[in-house]
């Protein structure tokens, strides 16, 4: 994988377009290369938007960490 | 009575983005217990000396009454394919499936929050169990922020981009110098080989 292309995937991950699982599958062998070409690219690992397939299942997840949290206070 | 509840760590990136922030703690702040499969712990540890791995390792004995490593077939499996110099990708998660399926049947009111990455999270299957929930780990920073519990996540993920460059510059400048020093070397023996003619 040449400089360019690990650029170019490394933003399209940072931008959401493609997952960590795909990167994996073409040539990064752990999350510390992901992190690390982020920095260098002056970028963050993203946080998914609330959309997709578990949607539901995601909210419920928020919701029962807000709650843990808020019992501890 | 009180259901068990586990959070199960299904990868290594949510334990690698906390630890180069310095930051494994905040997966303790919701007072949950925490279950890591054997294959992501494995994955995550394994190289003595790599980036985070001496302090997940420390982490995890220091906090022992609520991080539990799983122990499961998929991490059998694991070992095997890396005494054979196989590759153990995917195993983590597949690790993390094994976890959840025993946790869940252990007890029919058990339930459980699945700690992904954000965006394998959005791409996965819908899952249908209505005592699964998943959580990102962008998701669960903004959840720590909202109840002011962390000044702000993206803090903290650039924090860890930021120690993942430098970590990974550091490990470029010191294979630079051993292959500066075979040069050197082999440069010598060049020269040794020219004085004996």
């Amino acid at each position: 994988m040449t400089e360019s292309d690990r650029e170019k995937l490394i933003r399209q991950y940072a931008a959401g377009e493609i997952t960590w699982t795909a990167l994996r599958e073409r040539g990064f062998e752990d999350y510390v290369q992901v992190l690390a070409a982020l920095g260098e690219l002056g970028l963050r690992p993203p946080i998914a938007p609330m959309d997709g397939p578990n949607v539901a299942a995601r909210e419920r997840g928020r919701a029962i960490i807000r709650e843990a949290l808020r019992a501890r206070r | 009575m009180k259901r068990p509840f586990r959070l199960i760590v299904t990868d290594t990136s949510p334990l690698l983005t906390l630890v180069l922030a310095d930051s494994l703690d905040v997966l303790l702040r919701p007072g949950l217990a925490v279950s890591i499969p054997d294959a992501v712990y494995i994955e995550a540890t394994r190289v003595r000396g790599a980036p985070g791995a001496d302090q997940i390792v420390e982490w995890i004995n220091a906090h022992l009454d609520m991080v539990k490593i799983v122990p499961t077939d998929i991490g059998i499996d694991q070992q095997r394919r890396l005494d054979e110099g196989r590759s153990i990708r995917g195993l983590g998660e597949q690790a993390a499936v094994e976890t959840l399926e025993r946790f869940l049947r252990s007890d029919p009111t058990a339930e459980a929050l699945l700690l992904f990455e954000d965006s394998d999270v959005r791409r996965r299957h819908a899952i249908v169990d209505e005592r699964v929930s998943l959580i990102s780990t962008g998701d669960f920073l903004r959840e720590l922020e909202a109840a002011h519990m962390i000044q702000s996540s993206d803090h903290i993920l650039d924090l860890a981009a930021a120690r993942g460059r430098n970590i990974e510059r550091q490990r470029d400048s010191s294979t630079d110098t051993t292959t500066r020093e075979r040069l050197r070397r082999q440069l010598r023996g060049n020269n040794d080989d020219l004085k004996q003619r």
